[in-house]
């Protein structure tokens, strides 16, 4: 069955790539300039501890060792201690993930969902008022720069109107206090999902609302669109069981493909609102100089990536037959 | 009352270039269970007439003149929810197969069911399953098929599929647009074929349009012969292609090969059609004409009977 | 169909027919010039990037009027804070005191500067891989597209932290560089199908028959009609660099002897003001935002150029 063989393939390639990364990163990391034990060792460790971690990591031996046991590190899950916050970068890792995972797949369902409903119905009104307008104002949300927009938002509605959190993910009085029921604790996240929502989404909706309405006018013109009205289907079946279906295609795959730019915006939201993820930690620890975090937030996030474009192409086979059969 | 009469149907299309004059004063009549053939090169008209009968006209376009009565009713005035209701059940259309006429997200089976579903609401589920197998039967396709996408299918299967999709609410008009362009030759031979079973066992009244005379030729009782968007003769097919009167069907009939009989050199038509944006003002085929011009560039041609049942529009015939 | 083509959305197609060899679009600039100049949209873009390099140009006035009008140096002796629009400062000052006008000017030229140049070496890299691969195609043509693959799906702000983490403060020069060879990928891609349509072209092969050497062929044949694809994908990866570059700096990381606008939204942030002082806020973003427009209308109108499918046809009603 092609699918299989599509999916099997797909795998493979993004475990490759995923390889190439991990030893890039090695290798980068191998070439920064200065003592290579620094980027693994705390300036403030004791020289046992730096003893003990130089044979960690394999730093008084040959290059491919080391290598080696870079690789073996990565697969038991050992990626050292974070210098700042004193604990298993795993651990910090661990808590870190399922916030990101949270708040990107969350909006990235929203406006992907969102684009190809409007421009479906954009497509269908084309040329009237809302059709110039929608287009247009989805046009200039795109081009808004995220952090700028992120700051205008928090000033607007949640300084000036205090609608909205300025940052975290949670009010200590909701979740510390042992009252608090799960609803309300839901609820207290939500809200401050809020802001940090409204800033991808804003950004990024407008760019599948145009792809989708570009493609719903291309299918719009398909033989196979002349034969459904030939057989006397209503329009709006027309539009939704014929046409939408088939134009849903392309945007999906331009998902994909834009995957590493939302992820770039994911990052940049987090750190604008404090949200305790994976790219404010990313970023956090570089401007620290937290050697072992900054490594393993990146192949982490890579690792999310490449997942979630595998994610995307298994959607996309699922939606398109002539990949399943 | 025949089942099909088209009366000078004229349809202009506004384009940013100007006013394309697609179709002039165009008259055709359909008798019961008879094949009717139309041919002509491209750009004729051929498909703005099946567009017309099926009220599938592009939004920019005009019918100025003349009525489409189907089985008595004027296609021409009525709304668009009439239409659709006419469309499919009275007159279906089967689309080339070459042609992406069938959604490729979508099984076979399920698109053909549509059709059946979208006119007989109080049909159950059975009984549309069952019209499917018949339909597998009329048209030698396997219904174990039907389960299959168009992709999976190859291009006579898939012209076949189309025409079980047309025939799904018993029409009793069939237009074949270019129903065998695109398969090879044997797979169309046996499409026409079968094309021409069921009209005799359904007795269907089919309108086949084609580039391809031959096609018109094996399949149709009457035809009809398209240029720039005229018709320029008409009769029984035996007639207009052994004796033909119009100079542009025998140039037509020159530039196509025969089997049988003398090796000839062909002699294809110099020039090309004219431009619809702006046509001759009297006859459209005289840039092109070996007769000698006279009143012809200047007076429209007339449609006249010149034998039985067989017309041309021209002035240089002599009766 | 095969997965490939159902795969990749309207990027791939061929643009344009050329039947002549050399500088096709060259001769025909004046025809394109028409064209373009129909489409509002691309000539409100082309306005607003005249209005930025008019800025970027008017960037080395201020300081010759007064240093304090320095953008990174200059103090006003008089203001050490903050404060609104006045008749001396057009858009206020900083937290130090410095002119956000001049401030702004100068931002101008560094987004132009780094933009330019940044794109201006992806897409030279880009052209030429994409042209080698659909040229040489095979083992070549799978090699440099595994590449491209794995160049495009990391993300680039990401990558560039992990460097500056490595090799510390980046330069504007290093970024230059360093953004160039990450947004390579996208454009090699579109080169590479445009070369295998060119490459079936029968001047091509009447070359390749009569003996033309690969690099004759390439030069002298394909580039010069893979030349306008390149210079479309120029404006697109010119605001990617743009882009980046902000959002280095707004996060802390770009270069600290340049004042580019994400720079001035760094300070904005930092210091706090971000509630206090809207004279400071404004600006910078809208201009990021602006100059992204433009360069993606001028963009668009030029796609719409060199593909002719994408000109709207008028109906009349």
């Amino acid at each position: 069955m092609n699918l299989r063989k599509f999916l099997i393939v797909r795998t493979w390639q993004i475990l490759i790539t995923f390889f190439i990364v991990l030893t890039l990163l090695f290798v980068l990391f191998r070439m920064a300039p200065g003592d290579p034990l620094s980027t693994i060792a705390d300036p403030l460790m004791t020289q046992e501890e730096v003893e003990i971690l130089k044979a960690q990591f394999g730093l008084d031996q040959p290059l491919h060792k080391q290598y080696l046991l870079y690789l073996w590190n990565f697969i038991r899950g050992e990626f050292g201690t974070s210098f700042y916050y004193r604990q298993p970068v795993v651990q910090i890792l661990a808590d870190r993930l399922p916030k990101t995972v949270l708040l990107f797949t969350t909006v990235t369902i929203l406006y992907a969902l969102a684009g190809i409903s409007l421009g479906k119905m954009l497509a269908w009104k084309r040329g009237s008022l809302l059709d110039t307008g929608m287009s247009f104002l989805g046009l200039l949300t795109h081009t808004f720069f995220l952090p700028w927009l992120a700051l205008l938002l928090i000033w607007v509605f949640g300084y000036q109107l205090g609608w909205f959190p300025l940052n975290g993910i949670v009010s200590p009085e909701v979740w510390l206090d042992p009252d608090s029921g799960l609803l309300l604790k839901v609820l207290d996240v939500l809200h401050h999902m809020a802001l940090p929502m409204a800033v991808l989404f804003l950004t990024h909706f407008g760019g599948y609302t145009l792809v989708m309405r570009s493609t719903m006018l291309e299918t719009l013109r398909e033989d196979y669109i002349l034969t459904a009205r030939a057989k006397g289907l209503p329009e709006r079946i027309i539009r939704n069981r014929h046409a939408a279906p088939n134009a849903s295609l392309p945007v999906v795959t331009s998902l994909g493909l834009s995957l590493a730019f939302s992820i770039n915006g994911g990052a940049l939201t987090e750190t604008i609102f404090s949200w305790p993820g994976l790219g404010r930690e990313l970023v956090s620890s570089v401007a620290q100089g937290d050697y072992p975090l900054a490594q393993a937030a990146f192949l982490l996030i890579a690792a999310f990536v490449l997942l979630s474009n595998l994610l995307v192409d298994i959607i996309y086979a699922y939606l398109d037959p002539r990949i399943r059969y | 009352m025949k089942p099909l009469q088209v009366e000078n149907l004229t349809v202009h299309y506004l384009t940013a270039r100007g006013t394309v004059r697609a179709l002039e004063k165009v008259c055709l009549e359909l008798n019961s269970g008879e094949a009717l053939g139309l041919v002509g090169e491209s750009g004729c008209g051929k498909t703005t007439v099946a567009m017309a009968l099926l009220g599938l006209l592009a939004p920019n376009a005009r019918v100025l003149e003349g009525r489409i009565q189907l089985e008595g009713r004027d296609l021409l005035s009525m709304d668009p929810e009439e239409m659709r209701a006419i469309r499919w059940k009275k007159i279906a259309m089967v689309f080339q197969a070459a042609m992406n006429a069938l959604n490729p997200v979508h099984r076979v089976g399920e698109q053909i069911l549509e059709a059946i579903r979208v006119h007989n609401g109080n049909m159950t589920e059975e009984e549309a399953l069952g019209r499917l197998q018949e339909l597998c039967a009329m048209v030698g396709l396997d219904p174990a098929r039907m389960k299959d996408y168009p992709h999976q299918f190859s291009g006579g299967m898939r012209q076949r599929a189309v025409i079980a999709m047309a025939l799904s609410c018993k029409p009793s008009i069939l237009v074949a647009d270019e129903p065998t362009t695109a398969l090879d030759v044997v797979v169309a031979d046996q499409i026409l074929g079968q094309l021409r079973r069921l009209q005799v066992e359904m007795g269907l009244s089919i309108l086949y349009i084609s580039h391809d005379i031959s096609v018109i030729a094996r399949s149709c009782d009457r035809m009809g012969v398209m240029y720039a968007g005229q018709l320029v003769e008409f009769g029984p097919t035996d007639e207009v292609l052994e004796t033909p009167l119009h100079p542009y069907t025998q140039g037509l009939m020159r530039s196509y090969p025969q089997i049988q009989g003398p090796r000839k050199r062909l002699e294809p038509i110099p020039g090309e059609p004219p431009n619809l944006l702006d046509p001759p003002k009297g006859c459209r085929f005289c840039p092109r004409c070996p007769e000698d011009s006279g009143v012809c560039p200047s007076e429209r041609p007339q449609w006249i009977e010149y034998h039985k049942d067989h017309f041309a529009l021209c002035h240089r015939i002599r009766g | 169909m095969n997965s490939q083509e159902t795969r990749s959305p309207s990027r791939d197609k061929s643009h344009g027919e050329y039947h002549k060899p050399g500088m096709h679009w060259l001769r025909h600039l004046g025809e394109n010039w028409a064209i373009y100049r129909r489409n509002p949209m691309g000539l409100a873009g082309l306005g607003l990037l005249v209005m930025f390099a008019l800025m970027a140009l008017a960037s080395f006035i201020p300081p010759l009027i007064d240093p304090m009008y320095h953008p990174m140096s200059g103090v006003d002796p008089e203001i050490d804070r903050s404060l609104g629009p006045s008749a001396k400062h057009w858009l206020g000052t900083d937290f130090m005191g410095r002119d956000i006008f001049s401030q702004l000017l100068t931002g101008a030229r560094v987004a132009f500067l780094i933009g330019v140049s940044a794109a201006f070496m992806a897409v030279a890299i880009g052209t030429l891989v994409g042209m080698v691969a659909g040229y040489f195609g095979r083992a070549v043509d799978t090699l440099l597209m595994r590449l491209a693959d794995i160049v495009m799906v990391l993300p680039g702000l990401l990558v560039i932290l992990i460097l500056s983490s490595v090799f510390g403060q980046l330069s504007i020069w290093n970024l230059v560089i360093i953004v160039g060879l990450l947004k390579w990928a996208g454009v090699s891609r579109v080169i590479r199908s445009q070369t295998l349509s060119l490459k079936v072209r029968p001047y091509v092969e009447a070359a390749r028959v009569a003996g033309a050497s690969h690099r004759r062929i390439l030069l002298r044949h394909i580039l010069p009609n893979v030349l306008p694809l390149s210079f479309l994908y120029m404006t697109f990866g010119v605001t990617s660099a743009i882009l980046i570059e902000a959002a280095l700096s707004f996060l802390g990381f770009g270069d600290p002897s340049t004042v580019s606008w994400g720079m001035m939204l760094q300070w904005i942030w930092k210091t706090g003001h971000m509630f206090r002082a809207p004279y400071w806020l404004l600006p910078p973003g809208i201009c990021i935002s602006l100059i992204t427009l433009s360069f993606y209308l001028v963009g668009r109108a030029m796609d719409e150029v060199l593909n002719p499918r994408l000109r709207k046809e008028v109906l009349e009603q």
